[in-house]
């Protein structure tokens, strides 16, 4: 700054006026000159599942602003605050650049040729060394489906590993075998609209008002409908509630037990569907025999009049939803939690119906798309690898012998890290995703990835706390930087369009792909031709031709032009592409017999009770101005300006009894480890004899306490219940 | 810093329960609304736009913060639109709700009315309180006027802002941006009638987490949950800061109180026609021209400090900068009377006496400031002249080597002593949040340096008294003007300003 500059400023001369103007905007209006694009690009939004549409404004080649998409049927035009802030993780700092790789302990600059092909080589050599099952990938559910179903060929079939999963694992899996397991498939069966029908509405573990607050404007939009929250927190959510069920951690498989007993002992269920459409009823009946009022009440604290009477307003209602989230994934009966109540919807005959279905709604953005194309827990187009069919349908598409198709899935998520421990995994491929925040109990896994003999992180950002860890870092290009579609947790295929270039040598995650491909020399046999994701869209839609999740009636130009389309939508499908569609409408399901099933399903306390010397119930979640580990929304000014740091909430009462107060710094210990120096936030909010404590902050990261137990069947964490105590941080010096 | 958790306070005076509370349907016939939805109608006659904020819908999801800092280009850490949460009950049936606030756009905006420039303009239309960035000279006496702390001094640039509720978008037929943003359509534009709106704005303007809409009359319109608890209160009260201490502020008014105090034993002796004072005139002369400058030092864009003159008829600050100014002239012309030895000397000191006592008490009245209570007191009237009296006794008895003022010296320290006290109880017996916050801030880390202050006027005051020696005299009144600074840095740090709730974790804990 010159001397005259400085003067002009200090004296008050220059008030930097013209940062300050306002101009007509064509698309915002009347606005902040500095936000006026010469030209907008439509996208979907990148955070989460609804699905917002939105569009990007541009100016000389950088994103200056973002508003939700009028037309768009998800949002119409509303987006969260981190939507409405989307744009500034583009240019934000800490974005990776360049590739790098590990030379005498620090990361080093090099160029793509050599990552790439010092990547093929010390994977080659390790699988060479220890098996083709020693390299594991972990991808995300951020990424477009073309890059996902891409990489899924690449790994299971030109890498030839078959440990290979993805960060869903830690949030939608449950929801996934639930599905599987009572309908025959994954796919969420209802719609967003469903919201506006439905007369009573049951969240249970759902806390949209926080995490996908644009879901709120269909509950707002329906004057007639009872909300009903089951939460053990007293959630921004519970607050919009009509009926808020107070329950106590990880007792809501009790509670869905108990109003499933209460039904069909008021024979409030319906028979019909039930003879039609369902098996294992008896053995359902049978297994509810324990699931008395009294005995429910006992487990979720709940007054048996009030189990009751939810049970009678959902058998009773005309059509009923229920939604739910991570409170029932994130659990070791979370699988059983979602089949108990899938089996509440079946035996009412609530399913597919406009406004009633069972309805996961989801986490990542496109945690659907690697659902549907992935290649890690089941087959591309919901395929299973036990189905000799399926992998030869496959085959025959793929043009490959199917003796290369694997028979049974590889290593889910917390396998592969328990393989890594053991040294069964030598090398990981870590796309997208920052497990050194987001796995739970990080000692873990830390210990794996110190036995790694080689760990590849590719991400937008670096260093991430994960990136830190790797041996080559692959500079990825992001949201916005790239072309592909999302699928949201209604099953709408919205497309993510690119608006400007990727920073420095970052690339796309399907070029990468491809590149990488080519490197292992089996780039033409499995990616023929392909330039762009526009190819990949077009396999794919050949792939899930026919099936459940049938996109073979999608263009890209279509989806475009009708703001989304939910699947399925069949080639030469004469339905309009915007109507809303439903699954299981017909009653025919997924399963051999095209019947549902019932599953019985059994509460059991979560593993780690409360101790003498961890007395607290700790309980995890989010708060809606950051997304999961906070890459993008750390690097958000107003984002972080509006929720700076993590808090640990604690009831008043537990706080005067352990003597602290409001703001205290506090240390959350457990028998894994501690937190350190978390505000605390005394309140109401929470019971007492539970914290809560939000996992999105490295800085104070819950993970370094929560728990490796999980799911045995999804293999999904309990995340959300851990037992802990609470100390008063040692004061520093500041 | 902390208050005990027990202690339940009131967060302002005002009671936020109305013993019968109007539906909104009643509410919104006879307290003027005449439109809502999207078709914005011209206000008529005697009408203005407000905000409506629905508490029952806000969600707490900040949109309109962020569209909001989108729409003006603001920096992250100025809000022009704020989310504050608010809590009550007891879990399980605890309530937790928001407000979501912009500017109020009052009837008697106390940001206007106060502003010595003229930044502040109702518009005659729409009744928006607007800001003008080029006539602003960022003295930031807005921030403390408004009680909901609607006004940001923007550091960078060296002026304030504010919402002005879109002006520029409502005049185009565009919704403001919170209001779009809202996915809840929680905030509404709406017209009210200014005249019905005084007679039913109590039931209607007031909520918890809300500073008393009496002070500036807001015009939003907030509707609470019916089952809005009476325990529903702030969440971030507990948590307590020091303010800024406004350096050339400090240095200001201690000065010209200083200088005012002197001018005044001057014209005293003259009247008595003791002493010889041309010295003395010269020094108080030289602190009254220090304390001016100094305080250009406070304003954003000092340059322009002359302009703070233009709203005398308005403003306690523009009185304030008349009567110093006319003070500093009249100072000179005293000065120069004694040096030649004019005989019209002692009229000039007696004018330039009354001069300064006028700009004292504008200074002390335009701390009477509603965004904080802690100043809104008459015992600032007390404090300020006490200072005068005591700095102005102890430097004539210091530059005039004589015993005479001690006497009055005695009685100017009692009367900083009492003042002190008085000011000490009143907010130590407040039911107000922000005065007792006040109480906390000075008994507990300010404690140190509030003893230090009052030691500092013992030992000064026994230092001039007692002593014979000039340069002890000197050291004494050194003692106390010390002291004196340190009170008004006290004064500035201690006061905790009203505003409206803020999120819990919106200041860095201490």
């Amino acid at each position: 700054m010159s001397l005259l500059q400085w003067f002009r400023q200090k004296s008050g001369l220059d008030t930097r006026a013209s940062q300050y103007t306002y101009s007509d905007d064509p698309v915002l209006g009347y606005t902040s000159t500095r936000k006026i694009a010469d030209r907008w690009v439509n996208t979907t939004c990148g955070y989460c599942s609804v699905g917002c549409g939105m569009q990007l404004g541009i100016r000389e080649g950088n994103v200056v602003s973002v508003r939700g998409n009028p037309d768009h049927p998800v949002n119409r035009g509303k987006l969260c605050p981190k939507g409405l802030a989307e744009h500034y993780a583009i240019a934000a700092d800490g974005r990776a650049l360049y590739p790098l790789l590990r030379k005498e302990s620090a990361l080093a600059r090099i160029s793509w040729d050599e990552a790439l092909s010092t990547m093929a080589q010390r994977f080659s050599s390790i699988q060479k060394k220890y098996g083709s099952q020693s390299v594991g990938v972990i991808s995300t559910g951020q990424l477009v489906t073309e890059e996902f179903y891409t990489l899924g060929k690449l790994v299971q079939l030109g890498m030839g590993t078959r440990n290979y999963d993805g960060n869903t694992t830690l949030c939608m899996s449950t929801a996934v075998a639930g599905y599987k397991r009572s309908f025959g498939s994954d796919g969420p069966p209802g719609a967003y609209e469903d919201l506006e029908i439905a007369d009573v509405i049951l969240l249970i573990g759902a806390n949209v008002a926080e995490n996908h607050p644009i879901l709120c404007t269909r509950l707002e939009a329906n004057q007639h409908k009872t909300l009903i929250v089951v939460d053990p927190r007293v959630t921004k959510t519970a607050m919009m509630a009509d009926l808020h069920l107070p329950i106590k951690p990880r007792s809501d498989l009790a509670l869905v037990n108990s109003m499933l007993r209460i039904i069909i002992d008021e024979h409030l269920f319906d028979t019909a569907y039930v003879d039609a459409h369902t098996t294992g009823f008896t053995e359902l009946f049978a297994s509810l025999a324990p699931y008395t009022l009294e005995y429910a009440s006992g487990i979720t604290g709940l007054h048996p009049e009030l189990i009751r009477r939810t049970a009678r307003m959902y058998a009773g209602a005309r059509a009923p939803f229920i939604g739910w989230t991570m409170g029932v994934n994130h659990s070791t009966k979370g699988t059983e939690t979602v089949n108990a109540i899938n089996n509440l919807a079946l035996i009412t005959g609530n399913v597919g119906r406009a406004g009633a279905s069972p309805f996961s709604i989801t986490g990542q953005c496109n945690a659907m798309g690697t659902r549907e194309a992935g290649f890690t827990s089941s087959l591309p187009g919901y395929r299973e690898f036990q189905s000799d069919a399926d992998r030869n349908e496959l085959a025959r598409i793929w043009n490959i012998d199917a003796s290369r198709i694997p028979t049974k899935r590889g290593l889910a998520y917390p396998d592969i890290i328990e393989a890594a421990v053991a040294g069964k995994i030598r090398a990981l491929w870590v796309i997208g995703t920052n497990p050194i925040v987001s796995y739970p109990n990080i000692d873990v896994l830390r210990h794996a990835f110190g036995n790694l003999d080689f760990l590849v992180v590719q991400d937008g950002f670096h260093p991430t706390p994960t990136s830190e860890l790797a041996d080559l870092v692959l500079p990825a290009a992001i949201w916005g930087e790239k072309e592909g579609t999302y699928a949201n947790s209604e099953r709408r295929v919205s497309k993510a369009n690119r608006a400007v270039d990727a920073p420095g040598e970052a690339r796309t995650d399907f070029d990468i792909f491809l590149q990488f491909a080519r490197e292992l020399g089996c780039r033409e046999e499995l990616f023929p031709l392909w330039q762009s994701p526009a190819d990949a869209f077009e396999e794919w839609r050949r792939v899930s031709s026919g099936r459940l999740c049938d996109y073979s009636g999608m263009t890209y130009e279509l989806i475009e032009n009708s703001a989304g389309i939910q699947w399925p939508y069949p080639a030469g499908s004469t339905e309009d592409p915007e109507a809303t569609r439903r699954l299981y409408a017909d009653g025919l399901f997924e399963t051999e017999d095209q019947r549902a099933r019932l599953i019985p399903t059994h509460w059991s306390p979560f593993p780690e009770q409360p101790s003498l010397e961890f007395p607290f119930v700790l309980n995890t979640g989010r708060t809606v101005e950051h997304w999961h580990t906070r890459t993008k929304t750390g690097a958000i000014s107003i984002l972080q300006q509006l929720s700076p740091r993590a808090w640990l909430e604690m009831n008043p009462s537990d706080a005067t009894r352990l003597n602290l107060k409001p703001h205290d710094r506090v240390d959350v210990v457990s028998a894994r480890g501690r937190v350190s120096r978390v505000e605390l936030r005394v309140t109401e909010i929470i019971a007492a004899g539970q914290v809560f404590l939000p996992f999105h902050f490295a800085e104070t990261n819950v993970n370094q306490i929560t728990q490796s137990a999980f799911d045995p069947i999804s293999r999904e964490p309990n995340f959300k219940q851990c037992s802990v105590r609470v100390e008063k941080s040692p004061a520093t010096r500041s | 810093m902390e208050l005990p958790l027990i202690v339940r306070l009131q967060e302002s005076e005002t009671p936020f329960f109305p013993a019968t509370c109007p539906d909104v349907a009643e509410a919104g016939t006879f307290c003027g609304v005449s439109t809502t939805g999207h078709e914005l109608a011209a206000p008529g006659p005697g009408e203005q736009y407000r905000f409506h904020f629905d508490m029952t819908k806000c969600i707490g999801c900040k949109c309109c913060v962020v569209a909001c800092n989108e729409q003006n280009g603001n920096p992250a850490e100025i809000l022009w639109r704020r989310v504050g949460e608010i809590e009550g009950g007891t879990y399980p049936f605890t309530q937790r709700h928001y407000l979501s606030i912009g500017c109020n756009h009052c009837v008697e905006p106390t940001c206007m009315t106060g502003c010595p420039v003229n930044a502040y303009t109702k518009d005659d239309l729409t009744g928006i309180v607007r800001h003008s960035a080029d006539a602003c000279i960022g003295c930031q006496y807005c921030t403390w006027n408004c009680s909901y702390g609607v006004p940001q001094y923007n550091v960078d640039r060296g002026v304030v802002g504010k919402c002005d509720m879109c002006y520029g978008r409502l005049t185009r037929g565009q919704n403001p941006a919170c209001v779009s943003a809202c996915p809840e359509d929680a905030i509404q534009i709406e017209l009210v009638n200014i005249e019905e709106w005084r007679s039913t704005y109590k039931l209607l303007a007031n909520s918890p987490g809300m500073p008393s809409a009496d002070d500036s009359l807001s015009t939003t319109r907030i509707t609470l949950p019916a089952s809005a608890t009476r325990d529903l209160r702030k969440v971030d009260i507990i948590h307590l800061q020091t303010e800024k201490p406004h350096w050339p502020l400090i240095v200001m008014t201690v000065l010209t109180q200083l200088s005012v105090g002197l001018f005044a034993a001057i014209a005293w002796m003259q009247f008595l026609g003791i002493g010889e004072n041309r010295f003395a005139a010269f020094a108080a002369l030289g602190v009254a021209v220090a304390a001016l400058m100094a305080s250009t030092f406070h304003l954003g864009r000092p340059i322009h400090a002359a302009r703070a003159l233009k709203m005398w008829r308005r403003s306690w600050l523009s009185r304030e900068v008349l009567l110093f100014s006319l003070f500093a002239v009249s100072a000179a012309s005293c000065s120069a009377s004694l040096m030649f030895g004019f005989a019209a000397a002692p009229v000039v000191g007696a004018i330039t006496s009354l001069l300064g006592i006028a700009g004292v008490a504008a200074s002390a009245r335009l701390y009477l400031a509603p965004g904080r209570p802690a100043w809104n007191t008459p015992i600032t009237f007390l404090e300020f002249f006490a200072t005068t009296s005591l700095l102005g006794a102890a430097a004539a008895s210091a530059v005039s080597g004589r015993g005479f003022y001690l006497d009055s010296l005695l009685v100017s320290a009692i009367f900083c002593g009492v003042s002190l006290a008085l000011k000490m109880i009143r907010l130590r017996f407040a039911t107000r949040h922000e005065l007792f916050a006040s109480w906390q801030l000075l008994a507990s880390v300010l404690l140190n340096r509030l003893l230090l202050r009052a030691a500092l006027l013992v030992l000064g005051t026994w230092l001039v008294i007692g002593s014979q020696n000039a340069k002890v005299r000197i050291i004494g009144f050194l003692a106390l003007l010390a002291g004196e600074f340190m009170g008004r840095y006290l004064f500035f740090v201690s006061v905790v300003p009203s505003n409206i709730a803020s999120g819990y974790l919106a200041q860095e804990a201490a």
